[in-house]
């Protein structure tokens, strides 16, 4: 059994299970010179175009980014950032795309996400999972932005359950082509899109069943439509349309990956996408923070700048500490992914819930310090509020991917995401095989993680890390021998889990990042980083008490019944008037 | 037409207030400086890249852009930056900015441009850390080649360049032939600044320097980069200026609140002294 642990290769699973595999978080992975050479060249290009030529606020007004704008960018090779060289792209590394995404992120969340849609998602696909043939007749096209990709995979009745899927296709008697039929809502650079990863259900819809998904690359012709763009609350400067498909024919040769095997491709890609959205997230809060600390340096209040006060302050505090910990996390797990680390599901997971939840935070913070300003939509921070709201939502909503980090966290190394998600669908079923596995693996722990290459500076930090793991792994092993398959439906001790796991994880990133500062740089030049850190941590033992302690006290039962009485009234029942 | 640009980096003038001078005065401490391609020398890059090209086809290089700098190996990102932007090949000189001054590098200049060649040397009118302004007119001495300092306006011609300088009360125009020496203000990044042959004069270049595109700059790893050392062009390599001392500027004193006009006139008479 420790060998597949040590095969599959995932830290937070191993945390799930008592072990803290350091050796995959130390060192904190660098980018190698060459690369590093190459993307500071890179980033000072971007800057400037984003600088000169990306207008925001007129992007947000007018609902769209100019013609001129786009093309700029393709021009200047923004739309193939990962597509290999020698298929006409750039061929960046994880790491490496994930820096320019959180550059482009911080200057225009439209352009970010018009980006992120295309090579994020749109194109990862054929990336990931792609034949030779299929690479060299998409990519130089993609990589250059004369077509442009998109990701349909959610529908009406289909959005964090991929399963309920209408969209159908049917192979033709000679086997040469499939004949695709059904809708899609909500696509990203719908109206813009050329080249369509689409995933549909290639056995007959049955309430109730698994149905077998299948990944084809649908180019925009014959049957092919989509709708107007939708008004949204932000982004709006990115494309959302409805497509529909009218029995369209695909090539027998567009098939991703194997038929019936879409949902693996669908997760694959999302793991990855999930990132760049991540990325994305670390820039907003860069500019924010810039802006909170122009705002509290100029403006005065009783005689003193609100940088004086003790409340801006502390917010100022937990921006820069926050946001170092979702800098670390994020490029851990670039960096996990780029060592060709295989199974990366639930840090990259980790990193879309934390990266959006402390970008909303920042975002709102920010608009509180500059109070009646921030509300005003002649300055920027409502703005950059309405277009950070969409990030807690897509790519799998905070709440399904608070589930789904517990899940399969739960259910052990080694485990086919699609068996953890039909563990959701279904749960008793579905769940049964996960948990006699998890069981017997929680019972197999002999010794308490260690983190012995973290830097004794940080030794309280590591302390925090090595206990919580120790907590997180014992309620586990007590949560699946209490309940065994019943876990699958216990959504607020998943929630519980996943947070623990959240703050294990963020906190094992500022101490690895901060011990490599230390060791390369000394502790004098690290301070600010271990104060960050301290801060974070702080922070972090608070929730985890107070999760920790959840776990045997809580009221569930109270508010799960509270909310089910209020079903059937259908409003909040009472009034003063009697 | 082959230009060579003189290329040097700098401490990123941004960020000006990290220069520390440790309490001796012998030297300037770069640690933790970061350093980015003097500003007026990156506008000599753009120049030449003007000079070599249509306007309209800037991918289409139609003669050879050289850039060389004297500096340690990391000023090699200096020069990969430059390839990057559209030079065709680079030359870096070993040495440390503590070995040098602006005669040696002008006598080493002067054997490069013996062995390249070029119709053009192009440089900025000055590197904004030491701000000699010496280089330039120290080459075209040595090589006994005409010379235009400062220019806003550059315009290619058959054998030769029309050079405008701003001077006071107007611009100057300096008719030059080549080989020449040419250093440049930053007024020669404006849209119409300068003309090659080849492009029309309604042809109007963005403001400022081009920014290199993603694919051209992973390419820039291919093109040539050459190493010689300092000694391979220079026979005397001592300086012939020595810097005695360094210091910082004195730190600004607070300023005073002055309760009325009065006071303030008289403040400016008697103790600034400057009425």
């Amino acid at each position: 059994m420790s060998e597949q642990r040590m095969g599959d290769q995932s830290f937070m699973k191993g945390v799930f299970h008592g072990d803290l595999a350091e050796d995959l978080i130390f060192p904190f992975p660098q980018v190698a010179k060459e690369e590093g050479e190459n993307l500071s060249m890179i980033l000072d290009s971007v800057s400037r175009f984003l600088d000169e030529k990306v207008d925001s606020a007129a992007i947000d007004r007018e609902h769209s980014i100019p013609e001129s704008v786009i093309e700029e960018a393709k021009a200047l090779g923004l739309f193939g950032l990962q597509i290999p060289m020698d298929h006409g792209g750039i061929g960046l590394s994880t790491t490496a795309y994930s820096r320019i995404m959180q550059q482009v992120g911080g200057h225009d969340a439209s352009l970010a996400v018009t980006l992120g849609a295309h090579q994020s998602i749109g194109l990862k696909a054929l990336l990931l999972f792609g034949t030779d043939e299929q690479k060299e007749r998409f990519f130089p096209t993609l990589a250059t932005g004369e077509k442009v990709a998109a990701f349909a995979l959610t529908e009406p009745s289909a959005g964090s359950d991929a399963a309920g899927i209408k969209t159908h296709a049917k192979l033709s008697e000679d086997g040469t082509y499939w004949v695709l039929n059904g809708s899609k809502i909500w696509i990203t650079n719908g109206a813009i899109a050329d080249v369509f990863t689409v995933f549909a259900r290639t056995s007959d819809f049955e309430e109730g069943t698994k149905p077998r998904l299948t990944a084809f690359i649908v180019e925009r012709g014959e049957g092919l439509t989509t709708g107007s763009n939708e008004a949204k609350l932000g982004i709006r400067g990115s494309s959302t349309t409805e497509v529909f498909f009218d029995d369209v024919r695909v090539p027998a040769e567009n098939v991703i990956g194997e038929v019936g095997r879409g949902f693996k491709v669908a997760m694959g890609v999302l793991n990855s996408g999930r990132l760049g959205l991540a990325a994305g997230c670390v820039g907003v809060n860069k500019t924010l923070i810039k802006m909170a600390l122009d705002r509290v340096g100029e403006r005065r209040a009783f005689g003193k700048y609100l940088g004086e006060f003790g409340l801006i302050k502390d917010k100022i505090a937990g921006m820069l500490a926050r946001t170092y910990a979702l800098e670390s996390m994020t490029y851990l797990t670039t960096g996990l992914l780029d060592a060709g680390v295989p199974d990366y599901s639930l840090e990259s997971a980790i990193c879309k819930v934390y990266g959006s939840e402390t970008a909303w935070w920042v975002v709102n913070e920010t608009l509180q310090i500059a109070a009646g300003t921030g509300y005003m939509e002649e300055y920027p921070y409502e703005r950059i509020l309405r277009d950070s709201r969409i990030n807690l939502i897509f790519e799998g909503t905070n709440e399904i991917l608070r589930c789904f980090i517990a899940l399969s966290g739960l259910a052990g190394p080694g485990r086919e995401l699609s068996e953890v998600s039909r563990a959701m669908r279904e749960p008793i079923k579905g769940f049964g095989l996960l948990v006699d596995y998890a069981v017997k693996f929680a019972r197999n722990r002999i010794a308490p993680g260690r983190l012995t290459r973290a830097h004794p500076v940080l030794s309280r930090e590591t302390v925090l890390i090595e206990e919580y793991t120790a907590h997180l792994a014992g309620h586990v092993g007590n949560l699946l021998r209490k309940h065994g398959r019943d876990i699958a439906l216990m959504q607020f001790a998943q929630r519980r889990v996943a947070d623990v796991a959240i703050d294990l994880f963020a906190l094992s990133a500022c101490v690895s990042r901060t011990t490599a500062t230390i060791e390369s740089r000394g502790e004098e030049a690290a301070r600010e980083e271990i104060d960050y850190t301290r801060i974070f941590a702080v922070e972090a033992r608070r929730r985890l008490e107070c999760n920790v302690v959840g776990f045997e006290a809580n009221d569930d039962e109270v508010r799960k019944g509270a909310a089910v009485r209020s079903y059937e009234l259908g409003s909040y029942p009472f009034d003063i008037m009697g | 037409m082959k230009i060579l640009v003189a290329l040097k980096r700098v401490a990123d003038p941004d960020n000006a207030n990290k220069v520390k001078i440790p309490a001796d005065g012998s030297t300037i401490d770069t640690a933790g400086l970061e350093f980015k391609p003097n500003p007026f020398d990156e506008y000599a890059l753009e120049t030449a890249l003007r000079l070599t090209e249509d306007g309209t086809k800037p991918k289409v290089r139609d003669g050879e852009v050289i850039v060389v700098t004297f500096g340690p190996a990391d000023t090699e990102s200096t020069l990969r930056a430059a390839l990057a932007t559209g030079a065709d090949r680079a030359i870096r000189v070993d040495a440390n900015d503590d070995q040098l001054d602006g005669l040696l590098v002008a006598k080493g200049l002067k054997t490069l441009v013996a062995e390249e060649k070029p119709d053009i040397v192009l440089m900025g009118k000055q590197a904004v850390d030491g701000d000699t302004n010496q280089v330039g007119q120290a080459l075209a001495e040595l090589l006994d080649w005409p010379m235009a300092t400062f220019a806003a306006t550059i315009e290619e011609q058959e054998d030769g360049l029309v050079v405008g300088r701003e001077v006071d009360g107007g611009v100057l125009e300096l008719s030059i032939k080549y080989p020449a020496v040419v250093t440049v203000d930053l007024r020669i990044v404006s849209p119409s600044s300068v003309y090659s042959t080849k492009t029309d004069r309604s042809f109007k270049y963005n403001e400022g320097v081009r920014f290199s595109p993603l694919p051209a700059i992973m390419q820039a790893r291919r093109k040539p980069l050459d190493t010689k050392s300092l000694a391979d062009l220079v026979d005397d390599t001592g300086l012939k200026i020595n810097y005695l001392r360094f210091e910082a500027p004195p730190a600004r004193l607070a300023g005073v609140k002055v309760a009325d006009a009065a006071e303030l006139v008289d403040k400016l008479k008697n103790e600034a002294k400057v009425l």
